[in-house]
């Protein structure tokens, strides 16, 4: 085992996935570059997912954002074993689920890892508290205990007083609140998120987004989430593997795939997206190098995005001093270079 | 290839699929054309020769002699069917007992608290009512015989049922053998049941259990299958998220979620088994069933009434109760509902221990004599009223001599029987292929081995007299409430009513306006059918998307023009299915009407089933009887998938 899959808390390795019945053609077709409509027709087979590489280091937010049959859905259906992959090897918390037989998987599941669906996957029979408490009563936790535990997540969720509801007779938002409730209940340290959020409409769509950043904040748990949605992606992630046809096109933090995108697809996602909002004044800073700073030039911290410097940028010539958290100063932010990026990035 | 090349390739590939299937059309109707040209001007067939009959009957009478003679002694008997037939009796008169227990009063008050809390108070009001109606008739013995052989078959039912369900979700091996089982089991006139197992187990309840059970399975087994089935997978997928092992999922996510449908299942189940409880008394099966019976022989229309209206009555209830189960709300009653019912459990502990097990007689009062007199009445007054030819006697007789009659000769005698055959293969070959064709020719040849060549022709001419009535009556219907949801609202009760009446029973009140003949039976199952032809048809056209609809309209189509070219076409499917229902359902009827004169299979069959030394007669209608219904079932469900337009090329 090497250094890299020790700190990785899930570790995904040539991950392949093959629908249908030839599956050992259609992946040679895959390896010699046909595409999946090729080899569809060749073989009935369908390439969902092509030789897949990535890690994700603990307390990280990983994004896996592609359109729809990028196959998004099946690779993190194989990241969480709820389906085989044909080929590949993946390893959650240092164990490897592809080896696994059914009871390890089991106990894995139980203590480290939970899933938020697209479309809840809630339990339409169970009240919402039972729904909570579902991930404690497989392991045979008591009545009284986990129903405790399952209100204090709906607290945290902001859903306190809802328990005794069942899931239908909330509104999408709240459901999804209790699907990430319920996932949170078993306390895992690795969270997967199929879409939770592309079936609510945009309004609580950002609401969820802010508040899975602010109990990111104070959990620091792994997450694998997929998205189709871009900006949201840019939103939420330390990394982003963009996802086309089967494989990940770029992988990079949201700064790396704005500033550099990786070929026209990329790109194609990079011309709508909200670069002054993402981007941060340390990314296109220039080192101070011993320069002179006038005491004039306005100040802004490292991490203030591109849209608040903006102002500062517009109504004068004079650069911007970029601090640290010590409010030193480390770097210049100077308006030809934003501008070069903001209109490189609207073609 | 370019697009275009691929539309023209496509284009010519539907072309010679519709060609081709003219030419099929064409050359199925000159078969039939030059078929019965042939046999009519070169040769002298009729009937099916008689001389060929290979009369299995004998076997079979000296099969019953056998097994009658051994019944006591022979390992087969001593050994395994005896020990089956003690415990399932025992199991009934065990069931009867407890149930005669109770006191008669907690009988309407558990049931008016029943339908209370699944339906609300003014059912819960008429369920007290009714149930209590039937002791005031003085049918309460009877009433717990059927509750009692009617509760042990659901019971049985549903412990093999959901099991089976179960394994034919999980494995599709056994789904492969179980549907089509289960199919061929319903579609067949439950009647045919209790021949074979008259033969083996003699007169009795433990037969006529057996073959309720048979024939009370199917919905149970289905609807847990495909209750399991569509559980959504993304809720299996959650639980196989937090570690739940196969059992946890099965037990905590997809039964509860399945719950509905096995339900709905259970439900039918029950309906299907009150049915056939009711037909059992045909074999001894005691009960309400048997009361009828008995009165429809002795010609006392005013007890066989009494007696429908008993097994009327605990079919709704049941079906009422069981259907609301799922839905149950009893809202602001709740609490006082749990007092009465904790207060009506004691009162009926209390009773019991007393002995008040026997309903009052002072409280007895018979509507016999008033119906009898009704009837009596009708027979005198509507039969024939004032001789002046109109009335339900002339009907009758029109009907029979008009159509009936004709069409009998016709099936049987004027189509010589080879080319009834091929009439019966052509339409095989153009509705499917050369398999069906082949398998309705074989079953042809069979009925005509039989030796029940001649009934069986006399069955299906009034079968199709049946459905050609009830078709139309029930379409036009079925086409005004698919556009009227307010007619539809207001005939739902009255269909679902007629759908919950045990086909028996039907006949008593159509009897006593029509007499005996083949007439009633007719009638009798067109009410029993017509609820289905009016279902299928609304719900065919209800399919039709409404944006078919408005394009339509825009076109300015009119009514009647939307109506023929569009939905009618595209409703076709279902329409067919309405027929093959109407079809099935006619025909179990048309057998059943065998004991009021309704000739055919069905009276060979009854017979059968009443004298010993008719039993191998019986059993051969019996078995001409499934033939009929399989070659009538497979024949309009391959038309009816022939009218599905093409699926996306």
């Amino acid at each position: 085992m090497d250094t890299a899959s020790q700190t990785a808390q899930v570790s995904v390795e040539g991950v392949w996935k093959v629908f249908g019945r030839k599956a050992r053609e259609a992946r040679a077709m895959a390896k010699e570059g046909a595409s999946r409509e090729q080899i569809q027709t060749a073989t009935g087979s369908v390439v969902a997912v092509r030789d897949i590489t990535f890690e994700v280091a603990p307390g990280e937010t990983f994004v896996v954002m592609g359109l729809s049959g990028s196959g998004k859905s099946t690779l993190i259906r194989c990241v969480s074993h709820l389906v085989e992959p044909t080929e590949g090897r993946v390893e959650v918390c240092g164990t490897e689920l592809t080896r696994a037989d059914g009871a390890t998987l089991r106990d894995l599941r139980r203590q480290k890892m939970a899933m938020v669906f697209q479309h809840f996957g809630l339990f339409p029979h169970r009240k919402v508290v039972d729904n909570v408490a579902y991930g404690l009563e497989v392991q045979g936790v008591e009545r009284q205990e986990r129903h405790g535990r399952a209100r204090e997540l709906l607290d945290t969720v902001g859903l306190e007083g809802w328990g005794d509801h069942y899931p239908q007779q909330l509104s999408g938002g709240m459901q999804q609140r209790v699907g990430l409730a319920r996932a949170l209940a078993v306390d895992p340290e690795v969270l997967f998120f199929d879409e939770p959020f592309s079936a609510l409409d945009p309004l609580i769509r950002r609401d969820m987004q802010d508040e899975l950043i602010d109990l990111q904040l104070k959990l620091q748990r792994t997450l694998v989430f997929i998205t189709h949605d871009f900006a949201e992606a840019l939103k939420l992630a330390d990394r982003i593997a963009i996802m086309n046809d089967g494989t990940f096109v770029q992988v990079g933090t949201p700064v790396e795939i704005l500033t550099s995108p990786a070929d026209d697809y990329v790109r194609a996602f990079t011309q709508d997206a909200p670069v002054a909002k993402v981007l941060q004044a340390c990314t296109l800073m220039r080192p101070l190098d011993g320069a002179s700073i006038d005491p004039g030039w306005p100040l802004v911290s490292m991490t203030t995005p591109l849209e608040a410097a903006l102002p500062h940028l517009l109504g004068s010539t004079s650069p911007v001093v970029v601090c640290d958290e010590q409010h030193a100063p480390v770097g210049l932010l100077r308006g030809e270079d934003v501008a070069g990026v903001l209109s490189e990035n609207r073609g | 290839m370019t697009a275009v090349d691929e539309v023209r390739t496509r284009a010519a590939g539907l072309r010679t699929a519709s060609e081709h299937r003219l030419a099929r059309f064409i050359l199925a109707v000159g078969t039939i054309v030059v078929l019965v040209l042939v046999f009519r001007l070169f040769t002298n067939f009729g009937v099916f020769p008689v001389s060929w009959d290979i009369e299995l009957a004998d076997p079979i009478d000296r099969a019953r002699r056998w097994l009658i003679n051994n019944q006591t002694s022979h390992w087969l008997y001593t050994v395994f069917l005896n020990p089956i037939t003690d415990v399932i009796d025992w199991g009934i008169r065990r069931l009867e007992s407890i149930l005669k227990w109770f006191p008669w009063f907690s009988y309407p008050l558990f049931t008016g608290l029943g339908l209370w809390w699944t339906r609300g108070r003014i059912a819960g009001a008429l369920g007290l009512a009714s149930v209590a109606l039937i002791g005031v008739v003085d049918l309460w013995a009877e009433s717990f015989a059927t509750l009692a052989l009617m509760s042990v078959s659901v019971l049985i039912s549903v412990v093999i049922g959901i099991p089976l369900g179960i394994a034919a979700w999980r494995n599709e091996s056994v789904a492969r053998v179980v549907r089509p089982t289960l199919d061929a089991m319903q579609t067949m006139p439950g009647f045919v049941y209790l021949i074979p197992f008259v033969l083996l187990f003699g007169f009795g309840r433990v037969p006529a259990l057996i073959s309720t059970v048979i024939f009370a399975l199917a919905p149970v087994v289905r609807l847990t299958e495909v209750g399991l089935r569509t559980v959504p997978q993304v809720t299996v997928e959650a639980s196989e998220m937090f570690g739940a092992t196969e059992r946890q999922t099965l037990r905590l996510v997809r039964l509860p979620q399945a719950r509905p449908a096995i339900f709905a299942g259970m439900n039918q189940t029950t309906m299907l088994a009150m049915s056939m409880v009711v037909i059992a008394a045909f074999i001894g099966a005691g009960g309400l069933g048997q009361v009828v019976l008995r009165s429809m022989q002795n010609i006392d229309v005013g007890r066989a009434s009494e007696a429908g209206i008993a097994i009327v009555i605990m079919a709704i209830v049941l079906d009422r109760f069981s259907t609301g189960i799922v839905t149950a709300d009893p809202g602001r009653d709740a609490r006082a509902m749990r007092w009465l019912a904790s207060v009506v459990s004691v009162v009926a502990v209390i009773g019991g221990l007393l002995g008040q097990n026997e309903f009052p007689e002072s409280l007895n009062w018979q509507f016999a004599p008033y119906v009898n007199d009704a009837t009596d009445w009708a027979r005198d007054n509507l039969y024939d009223i004032a001789n002046s030819g109109i009335g339900t006697g002339p009907f009758s007789d029109f009907v029979t001599l008009e159509f009936v009659t004709p069409l009998r000769e016709l099936l049987s005698a004027d189509i010589p029987w080879p080319a009834m055959i091929g009439i019966g293969m052509a339409l095989g070959l153009w509705a499917r292929g050369i398999r069906l064709a082949i398998g309705i020719g074989a079953a042809l040849f069979a009925i005509g081995f039989l030796g029940m060549w001649a009934l069986s022709m006399d069955t299906l001419a009034q079968t199709l007299v049946g459905v050609v009535i009830t078709l139309a009556l029930g379409v036009p219907v079925g086409i005004m409430t698919s556009h009227n949801d307010l007619l539809r609202a207001a005939l739902k009760p009255v269909l679902d009513f007629f759908q919950t009446i045990p086909s028996f029973v039907l006949l008593v009140p159509v009897i006593t306006l029509f007499h005996v003949g083949r007439i009633p039976g007719i009638i009798a199952s067109v009410i029993y059918a017509f609820p289905a032809a009016v279902h299928y048809t609304d719900l065919g056209l209800r399919r039709v998307p409404a944006e078919i609809h408005e394009a339509a309209e825009s076109f300015g189509a009119t009514r009647s023009q939307r109506l023929r070219r569009v939905e009618m076409p595209l409703a076709a499917p279902e329409l067919m299915v309405a027929v093959n229902q109407v079809i099935m359902l006619i025909l179990a009827m048309v057998v059943i009407a065998g004991l009021v004169g309704g000739g055919g299979l069905g009276l060979e069959a009854v017979r059968g089933l009443r004298r010993s030394d008719a039993v191998g007669r019986g059993f051969e209608a019996g078995i001409a009887i499934v033939l009929l219904a399989s070659i009538l079932d497979r024949l309009t469900r391959a038309i009816a998938d022939r009218l599905r337009p093409p699926a996306a090329v």
